[in-house]
């Protein structure tokens, strides 16, 4: 008897390594259930509603088989708007995940476990991911029965749906641990999110915009990721394809690091 | 005690509690208070104090749809015989602000009060059936028309109007918004959750907002899909919304009127005997 009270005693603390494998895993499950769980509203209704801004942008702009950038107007402005969805919902997976556990209260449940503010950002962000390409996946579907689509360069395709995910992901990461309600964070999709995917050259080249506003354009970093994701499907590019890599990666670097220090000095997350 | 007794008589008992003091107040046919309060206090209120949220997101969201198609699309030609194609797409966009502002309204706020279970605060006080939808729908309708009235003095500086036909433009944007408030009113009695919510939104609202002839005229669709569009209410009240501003539509603005009128009413009826019946609201 007394023998196994004190074995029981004894137990031993599970040591972890140099990376929770287990607490990461763990993390990053529960952000992929939480949109799972809800896939009308999570890839469904962006599917729809993509599809059908396709329908009507066709209808409205593409009469008369106009072309744009050497192709038929649809096939243009399909790639922009799976880019368009892929944003979108990466954005809001990560912000909404923090700000809800934030107004709830139980955001103290990811912050107790024995996760690193690398490891958090990291976990969360590949849910916001997972959920970006899920949805791209499923809108190129939708749209590759109504449109022809081509796939040019499938290495530009992943590379800028997988960074552009990335991206929004820790955008909305910033956006939500920044927000004190929701109305924070629908502030910062109407007026930040929103304008920047609208203004970025996914319904129009920006060549055909005046020059003073091409020089603007340039600035955007989602004009780079919609147009090298857009190369990838009909090879034609309207800005510098290696700049575009770069930005992608060096802009996604200093976020992550942002994020970083966020998680790290628990900034609005720790009392 | 006033009035004469008769001598000797036993003074009638008095009630130990005058409970006819108690009995709230005559209303009269129409609980006149407590509709504005349910239309002020409980509908409008809420959504300005939210107001960045509830004016500004649509204002933004509109005047970027608007300015895609006026930047990006120039020499695209007429949609109309001489209607261009912002012309013709701006009064559309407005609608549909007003048309979802109301909807989202009137079906996030019992949606919210379900979950919360707050809605029995309404239930439970001196107002019929009747009285609880029209504050609900009016409100809803209200918020969706201030929206929409933002949204056309943002678009006038993108485009110009020709002109201004205050009966069309009235009457056809009160009815739209009284459709989606009603619609908001059903959904948001029907949704249990978040989720049906968005589903109801996702599935319904966004495709007969975006397939209602707002973004491209009748003659533009496939041979196969024309006679689909008549069958969207929401062309009608686009339609004849349109008229107000350039003068010209596609189908007779009467015939959409009584449309509207029609089923407007219809969804009043069902709101309210749903109301009634306690649909979903009562254990």
């Amino acid at each position: 008897m007394e023998h196994q009270i004190l074995s029981l005693s004894a137990t031993r603390v599970r040591q972890i390594g140099r990376v929770n494998w287990r607490g990461l895993w763990t993390l990053y499950m529960k952000e992929v259930r939480r949109f799972l769980n809800v896939f009308t509203q999570t890839l469904l209704a962006p599917m729809v509603t993509t599809l059908l801004f396709l329908a009507i942008f066709t209808l409205a702009l593409g009469g008369g088989g106009r072309e744009v950038g050497g192709v038929a107007f649809a096939t243009f402005l399909a790639p922009g708007l799976i880019m368009m969805a892929m944003v979108q919902n990466a954005f809001a997976n990560t912000s909404s995940s923090i700000v809800i556990a934030k107004v709830q209260g139980n955001i103290v449940d990811v912050l107790m476990p024995p996760l690193s503010a690398g490891e958090l950002t990291l976990g969360i962000a590949a849910g916001g991911v997972t959920r970006g390409v899920m949805v791209g996946l499923a809108v190129g579907l939708g749209m590759w029965i109504f449109v022809p689509v081509t796939v040019h360069n499938p290495l530009f395709i992943v590379y800028h749906a997988v960074m552009a995910s990335l991206m929004l992901s820790l955008l909305g990461m910033i956006g939500g641990i920044w927000s004190e309600k929701f109305d924070h964070i629908a502030a910062v999709t109407n007026f930040v999110i929103t304008p920047f995917s609208f203004l970025s050259g996914t319904f129009y080249s920006i060549e055909r915009l005046p020059d003073a506003w091409q020089v603007v354009a340039h600035f955007n970093p989602f004009f780079y990721m919609i147009d090298g994701f857009r190369y990838g499907f009909i090879g034609h590019a309207d800005g510098s394809l290696v700049l575009g890599l770069a930005v992608m990666a060096l802009f996604n670097l200093f976020l992550f690091a942002v994020t970083y220090r966020m998680f790290a000095t628990g900034y609005r997350l720790k009392p | 005690m006033s009035g004469r007794r008769a001598p000797g008589a036993v003074p009638s008992a008095q009630p130990l509690l005058a409970f006819r003091r108690w009995r709230p107040a005559g209303f009269g046919p129409v609980n006149w208070r407590g509709l504005w309060a349910i239309y002020y206090g409980y509908g409008v209120r809420r959504f300005l104090r939210f107001g960045l949220e509830t004016l500004a997101g649509p204002l933004v969201s509109s005047l970027l749809f608007l300015l895609v198609f006026v930047v990006g699309q120039r020499d695209l030609g007429e949609m109309l015989p001489g209607v261009g194609l912002t012309e013709f797409i701006a009064p559309g966009i407005v609608l549909y602000a007003v048309a979802y502002t109301a909807f989202q309204n009137s079906a996030a706020m019992i949606v919210m009060d379900k979950m919360e279970g707050v809605i029995a605060d309404v239930q439970m006080a001196p107002v019929s059936p009747l009285e609880i939808v029209s504050g609900f729908v009016l409100s809803a309708a209200s918020c969706g028309l201030a929206s929409g009235t933002l949204v056309a003095v943002g678009t006038a500086a993108l485009v110009e109007y020709s002109r201004f036909d205050a009966s069309l433009i009235f009457g056809f944007s009160v009815a739209t918004a009284l459709l989606f408030a009603l619609m908001g009113t059903i959904a948001g009695l029907w949704a249990e959750r978040w989720d049906h919510y968005g589903a109801v939104e996702g599935f319904v609202i966004v495709p007969l907002g975006l397939l209602s002839g707002t973004f491209f005229s009748v003659a533009r669709l496939p041979e196969g899909f024309r006679e689909w569009i008549y069958f969207n209410p929401v062309f009608y009240a686009v339609d004849g919304f349109r008229a107000g501003f350039i003068g010209q539509a596609e189908t007779s603005p009467a015939l959409g009127a009584a449309l509207l009128i029609a089923l407007n009413l219809a969804l009043a009826v069902v709101a309210w005997r749903l109301f009634a019946a306690g649909y979903k609201i009562r254990p």
